[in-house]
């Protein structure tokens, strides 16, 4: 049961005869008016539970993109459906306006659309659909709360996308696309040709030469289909916020620019979620195929509070990986957990493959202490000195396995995640 | 659930894959939720109320629980008031027991809170029982005249000043302490009859002014020439008594409490037995006037706006649907612990631990810059920095290896000057 804005009207004009009369008998009679009105509007409003319902979403958006909610009502009743419909989201799915005015004849149908910019990643849920239906004269009504099952999934905003152009033609350049065409490290026998004035002397194939008449020579290019294995640690380190995200958020980032990167570069590549169990996983995909399927299998993934087991993972990377491969760690370099956790499995991984730990460093710790103004700013600057010692050391430590370490900011932590990968590729490392 | 009606207006069902892709990743095309179209939420008219009783049931019961338990109380318990003294009172300081016996000796209790009733209800051949309201001086020296006016017999019981002069003159309060607890010491017969009396001191004592009635003090305090009871005896007869608890529930039936207090209320057929209201004198100022200012019309306006205000609550107190909980990521700073640990430094003083770090970050970042290998001995880096910076070597080696700071603007300034020293070597 609601009551509208026209009974308190109601009940306010009905105060003119109740002060005129000042007895009780008008009083009750008043109430008693009022009580009929809203009781004759309700029994004459539409019910809402004859509303037939539908919701249609699209499947995915990228965060900062824009989708409409579309949802079809069907009055199912006999009345004339009048009031108010909400189209209920939880605050993070940026729903502009959900209550939508509506007036349905009986058996007809309408279609109304909320427009959703959603502020977070991750699973955005929809909430009940709930019908406000007033009767004719708009005093009172009925209102009921429908739930309607209803997600949109909201992709990782990959903005490090930028950087994509420059590093693809980077590639591009070890590729032989850009007439760099010489015997290197890092580069795999492509195919023989014809030698033509300007090639070097020194990649003449003299024993294919033998077999014709004409100068041969052997043709290189990067090398190719090589396996790329990102693991994402979800667990408690990634949780922290980093500026105004979690820190996973910026590896999902890096993760992404890795894996378009990569895939353009010929190499498979493969991507895990993972802190005790295994959260996400992306495999056999490549192409334009991969980019998407990343997104769509990282978009619900969220840190959970608990620590990572690396002895696990590291038995998962040996399983998935039979031959040499680029292991990307995307982690936070905390020398507590370091120490326990990722330290003594990273000989292991480092033995057999070309590992990358991948670090998201706090912008908040170079400007702690920057400013030195008062003696606490000295202290500040002294526990913010103290922590990069540490880490220094950690990463020191993680280097002598063999590992490569990159810590950035945020935003940096993708382009040079990127760039190691191409230093890499072109010193034949992967 | 049923199926969705024949009747679908054109387009709803072909025309929504128009409008997708919009930002999505890949054009993806829009699908429809998993539960399909929804009617209703499963629920009837019986099975909400079902529901509504299970949440709201118990406040009901127990609010009729405690109704019945109310009635219950109210029924067994004998209505009367609280007042001290009054006639219909079963409190321990009540004096319903002296009104029930009196009642039943055939004496006629006229119990009245007002002085100009009880002025009109006391006339010759009657009693008159002033006893003291809960506040001092709660009759007026109009009421005092009225009543003394009257020719009834008066009994009057630990009165204050004004009452005591207005009825009898010829007694003065006096201030004794130590019952004498000897009898009555006079010839009254009431007095007799009691024996003894239960009491606390006080008494009255002759004032000496002329007067043609007879003044009679028994049961003495202190000395002989003041008693706790006095009677006066001239046209009418006026029997005072100090203590009140002569007549209360509890303490009527010590001693001759109860002899006392009978004979000097049952002399004649009707008692009047006033008990002043301190209200009636203190809000017959204000009362009828605060009400007679505003016309009536004003005051059912006033009621009927509390309904409006109902119907407005009603309005506003409505929310279109719940609200839809959302699980928030972690909210706490990845520098928090950093924080924690300036924190600890500062509560502890401790500046040589800060000084120390301070230094050793700054010798790191030099080495680094400077292409030293790692373990270089801090002789070696103290050149290097001299050299590359062009300051003296023994302020660079006390920069980065002197002794450690003893106050707060010591370590101010070490961590400036340390920035400093680093801003100038280049990497």
């Amino acid at each position: 049961m609601v009551v509208t804005w026209r009974a308190v009207v109601l009940a306010a004009v009905l105060g003119i005869p109740v002060a005129v009369a000042a007895d009780t008998a008008m009083t009750l009679l008043a109430v008693g008016v009022l009580v009929l009105v809203a009781v004759v509007d309700i029994a004459l409003a539409a019910s809402p539970r004859a509303v037939t319902l539908e919701r249609v979403l699209p499947t995915s958006v990228r965060l900062t993109g824009t989708a409409t909610s579309r949802l079809t009502l069907v009055n199912g009743s006999r009345r004339r459906l009048r009031g108010v419909v909400r189209d209920a989201w939880v605050p993070s799915a940026g729903a502009a306006d959900t209550r939508h005015p509506v007036s349905v004849a009986p058996g007809d149908g309408t279609r109304l659309a909320t427009t959703l910019t959603p502020t977070r990643r991750g699973d955005r849920l929809a909430g009940p659909v709930t019908i406000r239906s007033v009767g004719p004269l708009g005093v009172a009504g009925r209102q009921a709360s429908i739930p309607l099952a209803g997600r949109l999934r909201v992709l990782p905003e990959f903005a490090s996308r930028k950087h994509l152009p420059s590093r693809l033609a980077r590639l591009r350049e070890l590729d032989g696309r850009a007439a760099v065409q010489v015997r290197g490290e890092g580069t795999e026998f492509d195919s023989l040709r014809d030698y033509v004035v300007g090639d070097d002397v020194r990649s003449i194939d003299w024993r294919a030469t033998a077999r014709r008449s004409a100068v041969v020579v052997r043709t290189w290019r990067p090398e190719r289909d090589r396996r790329v294995l990102v693991v994402l640690d979800t667990s408690r380190s990634s949780a922290a916020r980093v500026g105004d995200q979690p820190r996973l958020d910026a590896g999902i980032e890096a993760t992404l620019l890795l894996s378009a990167l990569a895939a353009h570069a010929g190499d498979r590549v493969e991507v895990v979620a993972f802190d005790r169990t295994q959260r996400a996983r992306v495999r056999g995909a490549s192409g334009t195929r991969l980019l998407p399927a990343v997104a769509e299998a990282l978009a619900p993934v969220a840190p959970v509070l608990v620590e990572a087991d690396w002895t696990a993972l590291a038995a998962t990377v040996h399983g998935a990986l039979s031959q040499r491969a680029f292991v990307v760690l995307v982690t936070a370099i905390d020398p507590a957990v370091v120490s326990a956790g990722l330290m003594p499995v990273l000989g292991g991984l480092a033995a057999r493959h070309q590992v990358l730990v991948a670090a998201v460093s706090d912008p908040e710790l170079a400007a702690l202490g920057a400013d030195l103004a008062t003696g606490d700013d000295a202290y500040d600057a002294a526990a913010a000195a103290r922590t990069d010692l540490e880490r220094t050391a950690v990463a020191g430590l993680l280097r002598r396995t063999g590992a490569e370490v990159v810590e950035a900011l945020p935003d940096d932590l993708a382009p040079r995640v990127a760039d190691t990968y191409i230093a890499l590729k072109a010193a034949g490392r992967l | 659930m049923t199926a969705p009606p024949t009747r679908t207006p054109a387009g709803v069902g072909s025309g929504v894959g128009s409008g997708s892709g919009v930002g999505t990743h890949s054009g993806a095309p829009t699908v429809r939720t998993t539960s399909g179209p929804v009617r209703g939420d499963g629920t009837t008219t019986r099975s909400r109320a079902a529901r509504r009783w299970r949440r709201v049931g118990w406040v009901v019961a127990l609010l009729a629980l405690l109704g019945v338990v109310a009635l219950i109380l109210a029924l067994v318990t004998s209505p009367g008031s609280k007042l001290p003294l009054a006639p219909d009172s079963t409190q321990p300081r009540g004096a319903k027991a002296l009104a029930q016996v009196l009642e039943a000796q055939g004496v006629d209790v006229h119990y009245t809170r007002d002085a100009d009733e009880a002025a009109q209800l006391a006339g010759p051949g009657t009693t008159l029982l002033v006893v003291p309201g809960l506040t001092w001086d709660s009759l007026d020296d109009d009421q005092l005249r009225a009543l003394a006016a009257t020719r009834a017999d008066v009994a009057l019981v630990a009165p204050d000043d004004a009452t005591l002069a207005a009825f009898v003159p010829e007694l003065d309060d006096a201030y004794g302490y130590d019952p004498l607890g000897a009898g009555p010491s006079c010839d009254d017969p009431d007095a007799r009859a009691a024996g003894t009396v239960s009491d606390q001191g006080g008494g009255y004592v002759a004032s000496g002014s002329s007067s043609d009635r007879t003044v009679t003090l028994c049961f003495p305090v202190d000395t002989a020439d003041v008693g706790s009871y006095a009677v006066v005896q001239g046209a009418t007869r006026v029997a005072v008594y100090d203590d009140a608890r002569l007549f209360t529930n509890r303490d009527v039936a010590q001693a001759g409490n109860a002899a006392l207090a009978l004979r000097m209320l049952g002399r004649h057929h009707d008692l009047v037995w006033l008990l002043p209201d301190d209200r009636a004198q203190a809000s017959g100022d204000a009362g009828p006037a605060a009400a007679s200012v505003l016309p009536t019309w004003c005051w059912a306006l006033l009621g009927w706006s509390l309904v409006v205000v109902l119907v407005l609550a009603l309005w506003r107190g409505r929310r279109l649907g719940p609200l839809v909980p959302e699980d928030l990521p972690v909210v706490v700073r990845a520098a928090e612990t950093t924080r924690g640990r300036a924190r600890l430094y500062r509560a502890g003083r401790t500046r040589g631990h800060a000084a120390a770090g301070l230094r050793a970050r700054t010798a790191q970042r030099l080495a680094t810059r400077l292409g030293l290998p790692r373990g270089t001995e801090p002789v070696g880096l103290v050149t290097a920095v001299a050299r590359a910076t062009g300051r003296p070597a023994p302020d660079v080696h006390d920069l980065l290896y002197g002794p450690p700071p003893t106050t707060d603007d010591a370590l101010l300034a070490l961590a400036r000057r340390l920035d400093d020293l680093e801003s100038e070597v280049h990497p």
